[in-house]
């Protein structure tokens, strides 16, 4: 035995501790769970994943590579999503939830600014994917499988790419330069863009499954539909995407002073808004009330800002028309009933409650449908294309996803499924099955400790003035601050994934929550936890959770 | 140790109490005893009263401290420090920190004129008092740091006398530094003990340690319990520098008595099928009397 100094009894240097850790009957594991957000988000995104970065690092280029992970078209979801994700955000129940479409829009917006790329994950590999279609359906199917290696050609039927995106959806919304740098950016990938070609009209669908390993349909529904009454023929009665697709593409219509739309959906809003903006008089006629009313609500509200006349109760029996050309509009007043099959009360005629309004033009924004011309395939009632869980078609080899496939729908919903179809094709091609993984489990505001996050007020966008914005096309909502974004980053709760807090480091009364020398990540030492699960109570977001001892 | 390790260790904590010994899992005061040694850092040294604390980290062959530490006997690390404290200046070694510490026993009972004495004659030491509210180390009898109310195996029926304010006993020997804490929040417990340690002369931090085993709640609430034991009132945190109170921390939304009470096994039997006894009235009139006093 070594002599030790006079009085020593033991050289500390060389204890070897005694491991408590065989005490345990429960222990700490870290589970990464998925936040309600991406939950939420039909695109998928990994909302914590960018806010974290920015939260972090304030590096708004690496926030852009994670967010185009799972969304090619952040600018303009940062414009027109209606945001799922924020109704899910956990933080609602604390305070508010994060300004997440905002945060998106600046993101995406830097990767513009700044001409970000995409990068490749695959180098190329031979086979090809036609992709018909490129709205944002197509557009993300394409872009997810380049990514992938895969050599993919888009058949657009217009003269430019986007889908509703550019014809539908107005350039105060969504300016068509920002769109358009994103889908260059998405085709840079090395895609094939070739428009004005109609699948089924110029070109078989036969000669696509023939000369392609696989085809993916994101055809969207094209063509509008009315309600069909008496005098529809008249000029200046047009759908809601007819119209909007004139004025798009840069046609000149003339509105005259009286504008009626009717409908209560998205289409209605926009066309209400858009002939506004040409100096129409304008008003909604909508069957039921505002409650009931499909559009988003943001949308209702800012149409209402911008003083358009709501007529609820109201529904159009009759065009009538002076030489072929709208005068007016005879309708009729109803009341609401018990709710039908849809959930919605059900609008019933008040008799003798007709009258005349006039209009010199008529919107018919009433619904839409799916343009089948040359194209054979299996439907679901029909009216849309069905398809397996895979999204695969009645056709072998030929998916589907979008507009077409769902119903009407949202651009980030048409993103996820093209992503979606990617993995499937993918898979199809490979001969494999299924190799998508299910996502963790999501995680609920009840597992958090809010003990440790503070209250802050929520970013919000400010809006041109509606005496400015109306006078032109111009976007209503002016660029945002990068700083402001990064100060709201920082409210992320970060829910179910380490941000670092070190409280598990801290309140070990073990010692046992080490640091990571390669990771530098936190991590437990199981040679001495004792299992007591306090560093689990006080991980503020449940990323640290009690197991049974394997 | 890799950037973003170093980024993170932004935080104190140099293993100085270090992992192995043999407190209960969630042991307020191993986690208090942490914190006060990686907050004084490796020149330290540490005189320990016989108690928990003592028992659970100094087993040969494989004590804990990763600094000098002596073990006094359950009534005098006060008087045992004082000596270190002299010899040093004797020796003309230093400047070294002297931490004296035991539990609320030792502190409150047995040890106290030793504490007094060393108060009174000014020795340059920090006495830290790990505050869980019985004699735990020998079976949860009462001490008078009790509080009104609280089962112990020696007061079967709950205690009923109220808990001794040693720390403005403290500061009434004209002592310059005084202060509460709990573990709860180690950024404020940190900084007291590192602006005691910068005083010269006597010095007293009373902590609040819960005691899974003592108190009967799961030791994954011991975090939680000190943070009720302040939103309360019943266990008040302030500062007296030279005589005078300061940086009393408000409470930030009043919380009834119940809610720190229920969790707690030693205070179970003061609710009959859920509903609070007289017991529990007299609590919330302590908490309150803090309040006024302190203006909480
Ligand atoms: C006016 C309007 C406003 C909207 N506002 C919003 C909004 O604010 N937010 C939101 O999230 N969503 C909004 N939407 C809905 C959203 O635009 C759609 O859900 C989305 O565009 C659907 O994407 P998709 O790719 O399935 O189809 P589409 O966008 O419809 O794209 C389909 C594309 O396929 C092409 N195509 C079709 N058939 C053929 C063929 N046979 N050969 C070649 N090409 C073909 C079409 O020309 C088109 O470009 C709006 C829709 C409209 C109409
Ligand atoms: C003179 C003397 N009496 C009694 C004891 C037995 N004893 C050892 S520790 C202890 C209780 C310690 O209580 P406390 O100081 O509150 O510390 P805790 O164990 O609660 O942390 C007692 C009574 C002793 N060691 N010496
Ligand atoms: S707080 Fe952050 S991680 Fe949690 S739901 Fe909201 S955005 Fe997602
Ligand atoms: S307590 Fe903090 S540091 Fe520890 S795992 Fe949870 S978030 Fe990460
Ligand atoms: S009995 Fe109490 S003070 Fe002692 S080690 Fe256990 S928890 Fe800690
Ligand atoms: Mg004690």
């Amino acid at each position: 035995m070594e002599k030790l100094p006079l009085g020593l009894a033991l050289d500390l240097r060389k204890v070897v501790p005694y491991k408590t850790g065989s005490w345990r009957t429960l222990m700490p594991v870290n589970i990464m769970q998925t936040p309600p957000c991406t939950n939420s988000c039909p695109a998928g995104n990994d909302i914590r994943g960018f806010l974290r970065v920015l939260a972090e690092k304030q590096d708004y280029e690496e926030a852009w590579h994670v967010l185009t992970r799972t969304n090619p078209l952040p600018a303009t979801c940062g414009r027109v999503c209606p945001h799922p994700c924020e109704a899910g955000c956990n933080r609602r129940d604390f305070d508010t939830p994060l300004a997440i479409n905002s945060a998106e829009r600046a993101v995406g917006d830097y990767g513009l600014e700044y001409n970000l790329k995409h990068k490749k994950l695959i180098s190329k590999r031979k086979e090809k994917v036609a992709v018909v279609g490129s709205g944002p359906a197509g557009l993300s199917c394409a872009f997810h499988l380049a990514k992938r290696g895969f050599q993919v050609k888009i058949y657009e039927a217009n003269s430019e790419p986007g889908g509703w995106m550019r014809y539908g959806i107005p350039s105060y919304r969504l300016p068509n330069y920002i769109l358009k740098q994103e889908i260059d950016k998405i085709l840079e990938l090395g895609i094939e863009l070739e428009c004005n070609v109609k699948i089924g009209v110029n070109i078989p669908m036969d000669h696509l499954t023939q000369h392609y390993n696989a085809v993916f349909l994101g055809l969207g529904a094209q063509m509008g539909t009315s309600i069909k009454i008496p005098g529809e023929d008249a000029q200046n009665v047009f759908t809601g995407v007819e119209f909007l697709k004139l004025i798009n593409s840069g046609q000149i219509v003339e509105v005259g002073r009286d504008f009626i739309v009717v409908g209560g959906g998205n289409t209605a809003m926009d066309c209400a808004r858009v002939a506004k903006r040409l100096g129409a008089n304008v008003s909604v006629f909508y069957r039921r009330t505002r409650v009931e009313m499909p559009a988003i609500t943001a949308e209702i509200d800012e149409a209402m800002e911008e003083r358009i006349m709501f007529r609820y109760h109201t529904n159009p029996l009759k065009i009538i028309t002076d030489e072929d050309r709208v005068v007016g509009l005879l309708c009729e007043q109803m009341e609401l009933k018990e709710p039908d099959a849809s959930g919605r009360v059900r609008p019933v005629p008040i008799e003798g409650s007709g009258s005349v309004y006039p209009a010199d033009t008529v919107i018919m924004a009433t619904g839409q449908a799916v343009d089948y011309d040359g194209i054979e395939i299996q439907k679901q009632n029909d009216q849309w294309i069905s398809t397996n869980e895979n999204l695969m078609t009645s056709i072998d080899g030929v998916f589907a996803g979008g507009d077409a496939v769902l119903g009407l729908e949202t651009v980030a919903v048409a993103i996820g499924q093209g992503l979606r179809a990617a993995s499937a094709i993918e898979d199809y091609i490979e001969g494999d099955v299924e190799s998508q993984l299910a996502p963790p489990p999501v995680i609920y505001s009840k597992d958090l400790n809010t003990y440790y996050y503070t209250h802050e007020k929520r970013f919000s966008k400010k809006a041109v003035s509606i005496h400015t914005r109306l006078k032109n096309f111009r976007e209503i909502y002016p660029s945002i601050d990068h700083q402001d974004i990064i100060k709201e980053a920082e409210r992320c709760f970060s829910c179910g994934l380490c941000f670092y807090c070190s409280n598990c480091y801290m309140y070990c009364p073990d010692n046992a929550v080490k640091i990571s020398p390669s990771t530098g990540r936190y991590e437990f030492d199981l040679d001495f936890c004792k299992g007591c699960g306090l560093c689990a109570k006080e991980c503020p977001c449940h990323y640290i959770q009690m197991t049974l001892e394997k | 140790m890799n950037e973003k390790a170093e980024e993170l260790n932004r935080v104190e904590k140099k293993d100085l109490f270090a992992s192995g010994h043999r407190a209960c899992g969630g042991c307020g005061q191993a986690l208090a005893a942490r914190l006060v040694h990686d907050a004084a850092g490796e020149n330290t040294i540490a005189c320990v009263a016989t108690g928990c604390l003592e028992v659970f980290s100094s087993p040969y062959p494989d004590p804990s401290w990763r600094i000098p530490f002596l073990h006094s006997l359950f009534e005098n690390p006060a008087a045992v420090a004082s000596g270190v404290e002299v010899a040093y200046k004797a020796l003309k070694k230093g400047p070294v920190n002297i931490i004296a510490q035991a539990g609320d026993g030792s502190t409150a009972d047995i040890g106290f004129q030793c504490i007094s004495g060393m108060f009174e004659r000014g020795h340059n030491v920090l006495y830290v008092c790990y505050d869980n509210e019985a004699y735990m180390n020998t079976g949860v009898q009462r001490s008078s740091f009790t509080p009104y109310g609280a089962w112990t195996s020696t007061t079967p029926m709950g205690n009923k006398t109220r808990k001794k304010n040693l720390p403005l006993i403290a500061a009434d020997h004209g002592i310059p530094y005084v202060a509460t804490a709990t573990v709860d929040d180690f950024k404020d417990l940190q900084r007291k003990v590192k602006t005691a340690l910068s005083i010269e002369g006597p010095k007293y931090i009373h902590i609040l340690v819960p005691c899974p085993l003592g108190w009967g709640h799961p030791g994954d609430l011991t975090v939680k319990i000190c943070r009720l034991a302040k939103d309360t009132g019943l266990f008040p945190i302030f500062e007296i520098i030279d005589g005078k109170v300061t940086n009393v921390q408000k409470i930030p939304v009043k919380v009834p008595v119940e809610e720190y009470l229920k969790p707690q096994g030693r205070f179970r039997f003061l609710f009959k099928k859920g509903v609070p006894t007289e017991e529990v009235a007299e609590i919330q009139k302590i908490a309150n009397q803090n309040i006024e006093r302190f203006n909480l």
